[in-house]
């Protein structure tokens, strides 16, 4: 199977690296995973053979740039996608006002006789249903696991497994970061900006760290589920969002006398969405810490299921799309 | 909308009449009534409504019950529960007492604790709220009027 990745920086190298080391793996399981373009905000590069991924890494973390690799045609990136290929990686940054560049390079990708895997937020919760009928009308396969929840199995987990129930409500904590910022405030009594800077200090928060904290990058993730898993047609727009910044840590120390800690809880149900600081039980299993990521369905038969799992980092968001593309192997060579 | 109402009716001639006019009176249609005297509390028997009613004369139908009757259940849930909220901001300067007495008319505040750290900074309470089940989301929505108004940050508890 041949693969384009779009977009080489975390997520781009680490599945580039996912994919170096686990060939033999693939190759003995399913069969050949061979990525023959890769583009950055340089331009892409495309090699019918194949490109070397280590060689790629070293290139464009040495130099910045992925057109300074040798071996391989340089071109735009929307002549990229018209190369030869299977399966096209969407992984430039998640745009939640456009959703540009992903939504074109998406929709040129199925146009151009692709499928595609994603992990970014911005088309899937500004454009669903043209992302969905455009996949559709050219007979492709669109899958997104990795744009909620990282690793964690949230939107197949729903889809495939729990196929055959009706999901009411999704609810959750589906950022890391502001996770991590609510548990160290809980569990060592500072304030959130001491909390924050800690954050960013460890590269777990972004040096603008607005979307995060602010609860969008929650709420374009419960739009993705409200569409993908409960079959609603909802934007970002339509999320009622309130962020973490006004957190005390005396607000945390209340919460705990009486019980509860304090989450950044995204929920979604046929009636509303929203995007909010919680108060949740301690011994509910919402209540996971660090950067754990957590969400719980509610569903008629199997009930109540709960998740936990890694909601970021380049390795654990590679499992997710790995095993989209998988999938979309298996399909393909039926 | 239908419901299912338990009740707790006196065991007097005329009680269940009274319970019966408000019904009738809101145009509501009553299904069934299964009056278990067997399970009689003091001198009160349990009494169990299904009623069709209008959606927007639901509250008052349940106003004009508790007039005369005591409700136990409504739809097989406890009438009332408490909700913890917490609240974040100058939650002192901007007329507690108000605060307190605008919720007050939803449900009851039964118990406030509340943390200064500093003058100047922003102060932190719980409130322990005693709320009748189904006017949860009112209670919502005043505090999100509350928050516009005064500044404050409401936290609530999941439901
Ligand atoms: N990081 C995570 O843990 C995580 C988890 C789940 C989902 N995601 C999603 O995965 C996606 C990638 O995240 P990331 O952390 O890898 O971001 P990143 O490190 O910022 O990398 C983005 C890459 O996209 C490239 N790019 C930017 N604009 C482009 C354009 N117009 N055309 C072509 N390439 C362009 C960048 O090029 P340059 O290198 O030249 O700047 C860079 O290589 C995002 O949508 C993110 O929301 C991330």
């Amino acid at each position: 199977m041949d693969i384009i990745i779009l977009g080489f920086g975390v997520i781009g190298r680490g599945l580039a690296k996912v994919l170096y080391n686990k060939s033999d793996y693939l190759s003995k399981n399913y069969g050949k995973f061979n990525v023959v373009g890769i583009a950055d905000s340089s331009g892409g590069i495309y090699n019918k053979d194949g490109i070397d991924l280590l060689k790629a890494i070293e290139v464009k973390e040495k130099t910045g740039k992925i057109t300074n690799y040798k071996d391989a045609k340089k071109m735009d990136i929307l002549d990229l996608i018209k190369e030869d290929g299977d399966v096209v990686v969407e992984v430039t940054p998640s745009n939640l006002e456009t959703g540009e560049p992903a939504n074109t390079h998406i929709i040129e990708s199925f146009k151009n006789d692709k499928h595609v895997v994603t992990a970014n937020k911005g088309p899937l919760c500004l454009c669903f249903n043209e992302l969905i009928t455009t996949a559709k009308k050219y007979n492709k396969i669109f899958r997104f696991e990795a744009s909620v929840g990282g690793a964690m199995p949230i939107i197949n987990l729903a889809k495939e497994t729990l196929a055959g129930n009706e999901i009411y409500s999704i609810i959750g904590i589906l950022n890391g970061t502001t996770n991590y910022i609510l548990t160290k405030m809980e569990e060592e009594k500072i304030d959130f900006e001491t909390a924050l800077k800690e954050a960013q200090e460890l590269g777990i928060a972004e040096t603008n760290p607005s979307q995060d904290i602010d609860g969008l990058d929650t709420a374009a993730k419960i739009v993705i589920l409200a569409n993908a898993i409960m079959g609603l047609n909802k934007t970002i727009k339509d999320v009622k969002i309130k962020g973490i910044r006004r957190i005390t840590p005396e607000a945390i120390l209340l919460a705990n006398k009486r019980g509860y800690t304090i989450k950044l809880i995204g929920n979604v149900n046929r009636k509303k969405l929203i995007v909010e600081p919680t108060l949740i039980p301690k011994y509910s299993p919402l209540n996971v810490k660090g950067t754990l990521n957590v969400a719980m369905f509610e569903t008629d038969l199997a009930k109540e299921v709960v998740v936990v799992g890694r909601g970021a980092g380049p390795i654990e968001t590679s499992s997710a799309i790995l095993s989209d593309l998988i999938s979309i192997y298996k399909e393909i060579k039926k | 909308m239908r419901i299912v109402l338990d009740i707790e009716v006196r065991d007097k001639p005329g009680e269940l009449l009274k319970i019966l006019t408000p019904i009738a009176n809101l145009g509501a249609n009553i299904i069934s009534i299964i009056h278990s005297r067997e399970e009689r509390v003091g001198n009160r028997i349990p009494v169990r409504f299904v009623i069709d009613v209008e959606e927007d004369k639901f509250k008052t139908l349940i106003n004009e019950l508790e007039k005369v009757a005591i409700i136990k259940l409504i739809d097989g849930q406890k009438k009332k529960r408490y909700v913890d909220i917490v609240v974040i901001g100058h939650v002192v300067d901007t007329d507690i007492r108000d605060t307190i007495d605008r919720i007050n008319t939803i449900g009851l505040v039964e118990d406030l604790d509340l943390l200064m750290p500093h003058p100047d900074l922003e102060s932190s309470a719980t409130m322990k709220i005693l709320i009748d089940n189904y006017k949860i989301e009112e209670l919502f929505y005043l505090l999100d009027e509350l928050e516009k108004e005064k500044g404050l940050f409401f936290i609530k508890t999941l439901l």
